[in-house]
């Protein structure tokens, strides 16, 4: 069973054939479910910025941040 | 010159400095006699030898032992140092690593049944590094599978779990499993372990070891397989605050293999390392705000005491707060290291899940799923956690703020060993990117290591160590070592 907040046995089967995914152990595919439910909930709880200003630290050092040599 | 065995030391042994068996010297300790003569090198590593085979089938600390590399490392550093050749404080010191370091010639598995056969054809800068100024590699250590996973142990990788030497139904924390056992149980002098959310600080808060991650991009982590790119940070376990400032003296600094390595300067760490914590600003996280209600009132109440001790040496203690709940950090840390980590081992996981362990399959699994803007929002979080926080940090000279929440748990209660790895404030500084220092503030009534972290400014390790060699040389934590 799935509804619009969790994720389905079919759905995640389908997602991992749409994305390559081989080899699972059949017995997994129950817990992939749960855990895309997990992250979900996560990934939505994470506070959005309130400008665009504020830009992701994917560059991340901190010696340039404070002008450090 | 060898030390005075001790066949049966009683439970939570303590030694006097002659009653000291070899394996238990401190790196200094044992940098002295081999400086000034008194003790060999050769003799040295075949002590630690014979401790590991003493003792490791029970203790699991190691994957691989370099026996043979290690003596002829041994021999040769005996004749440079007879030639008058000493190279200075880690000549001769037997140390090991974490087996997600590469080291040229020498199998790499990281812990995986992945790469069980993955030999590799470089050596990462640290174990180079370290080799340059002397010290001798006694092997791979056992580590979380590719030193990641979902938090838990499911006892279903390659190699058996290294157990806890104060206590061996307990594990030893993760993911530098074996760094910390083999520290604490003497089967090896230092050893260099990895940290993404606190693998450095968790092994030395369970094991009762000093562990120091210090800033991102003070220690280089070129030719380590990676878990996480932006979170990843290197770094010793030592038994000693200043053991950890001879292995930082050698393996700080700019490293042009590393995409992340700061160039910025690295000053004499022991220059300061005595000058106590009189006139220092100490800002006391007591307060951990939402979460914080977890913390053992052991490892509080070892916190107060820390407070009273730096303050009767004339350290200003201020009480201060995060400026964010520990489940923004968390969380940050979470997300992150969900997609970079799947990114890394995209290709292992869609076509050969099937050989990983349920801990890393798990965490390939929430990566598998997440979404990118799920990711992005994370790693924006993060900026405004990194400034806030750097705020508080240049507020003080240095924070004392709880690491690991919990005493190490044990094996047979199989649902404390999550939330061991998840109830800390490690990640906070993997966040931010601060040196961070696990220190051991003492036992519990059981005789379990307690611990609390000593948090400094960017790129001031120099300020960590010293806090940190105030406290440990006005207790008694060192005198007391794990009996196996």
């Amino acid at each position: 069973m799935s509804d619009s907040k969790t994720t389905g046995l079919d759905e995640i089967r389908l997602y991992a054939e749409r994305h390559g995914l081989k080899g699972l152990p059949e017995a997994q595919f129950a817990r992939l479910a749960e855990l895309a439910t997990t992250v979900r909930e996560a990934g939505l709880a994470i506070p959005r910025m309130p400008s665009e200003e504020i830009e992701p630290a994917h560059l991340f050092t901190v010696a340039p941040i404070r002008g450090l040599k | 010159m060898k030390a005075k065995r001790m066949n049966k030391p009683s439970p939570n042994a303590e030694f006097t400095a002659a009653e000291k068996p070899l394996h238990f010297l401190s790196v200094a300790e044992a940098s002295r006699l081999i400086g000034g003569g008194q003790l060999s090198p050769v003799t040295l590593v075949e002590a630690f030898l014979a401790r590991i085979e003493a003792v490791d089938a029970t203790l699991k600390s190691y994957i691989t032992v370099t026996a043979e590399r290690a003596r002829a490392a041994a021999s040769a550093a005996e004749a440079e140092i007879k030639a008058g050749r000493w190279k200075g404080p880690l000549h001769g010191i037997p140390f090991a690593v974490k087996d997600n370091y590469y080291v040229a010639g020498i199998r790499t598995t990281g812990g995986s049944r992945l790469m069980l056969d993955h030999v590799s054809s470089t050596t990462s800068t640290a174990v180079a590094r370290l080799e340059a100024a002397g010290a001798i590699l006694l092997g791979k250590l056992n580590t979380w599978e590719y030193g990641t996973g979902n938090g838990g142990v499911y006892h279903d990788l390659p190699f058996e779990v290294a157990c806890n030497p104060w206590d061996l139904a307990r594990f030893t924390g993760g993911s530098s499993t074996g760094a910390g056992a083999s520290v604490a149980a003497g089967t090896a002098m230092f050893a260099l372990g990895s940290d993404t959310g606190g693998s450095i600080r968790l092994p030395a808060a369970a094991c009762g070891l000093q562990g120091f991650k210090a800033s991102f991009g003070r220690v280089s982590r070129a030719h380590c397989l990676p878990n996480c790119w932006t979170l990843d940070h290197t770094g010793p376990l030592t038994w000693t605050v200043e053991d950890n400032a001879i292995v930082m003296q050698a393996i700080a600094g700019y490293d042009a293999d590393d995409p992340s390595s700061a160039d910025v300067a690295v000053p004499d760490y022991r220059k300061s390392l005595h000058a106590g914590a009189k006139g220092l600003v100490i800002g006391y996280v007591r307060d951990l705000g939402p979460g914080g209600e977890a913390l053992d009132a052991a490892n509080a109440a070892a916190m107060d005491e820390a407070v009273r001790i730096l303050e009767a040496q004339g350290a200003i203690i201020r009480e201060v707060r995060l400026p964010a709940p520990l489940a923004d950090y968390r969380t940050v840390t979470k997300v992150i290291n969900w997609g970079e980590s799947y990114s890394i081992h995209e290709t292992d996981f869609l076509e050969r899940s099937a050989l990983m362990g349920q801990a890393l399959r798990e965490k390939m699994m929430s990566g598998f799923t997440l979404r990118a803007a799920d990711y992005l929002a994370a790693t924006r979080l993060r900026r405004t956690l990194v400034d806030a926080t750097d705020a508080l940090v240049r507020s003080c000279d240095a924070l004392l703020i709880a690491g690991a929440f919990h005493v190490a748990p044990r094996f047979d209660e199989p649902d404390t060993i999550i939330p061991f790895t998840a109830d800390t404030a490690t990640t906070v500084f993997n966040v931010t990117g601060h040196p961070a220092m696990s220190v051991c503030t003492g036992y519990d009534s059981g005789g379990v290591p307690l611990n609390a972290q000593i948090v400094g400014r960017f790129f001031d390790e120099e300020t960590v160590l010293r806090v940190a060699q105030a406290y440990e040389s006005a207790t008694p934590w060192r005198d007391r070592r794990p009996s196996l």
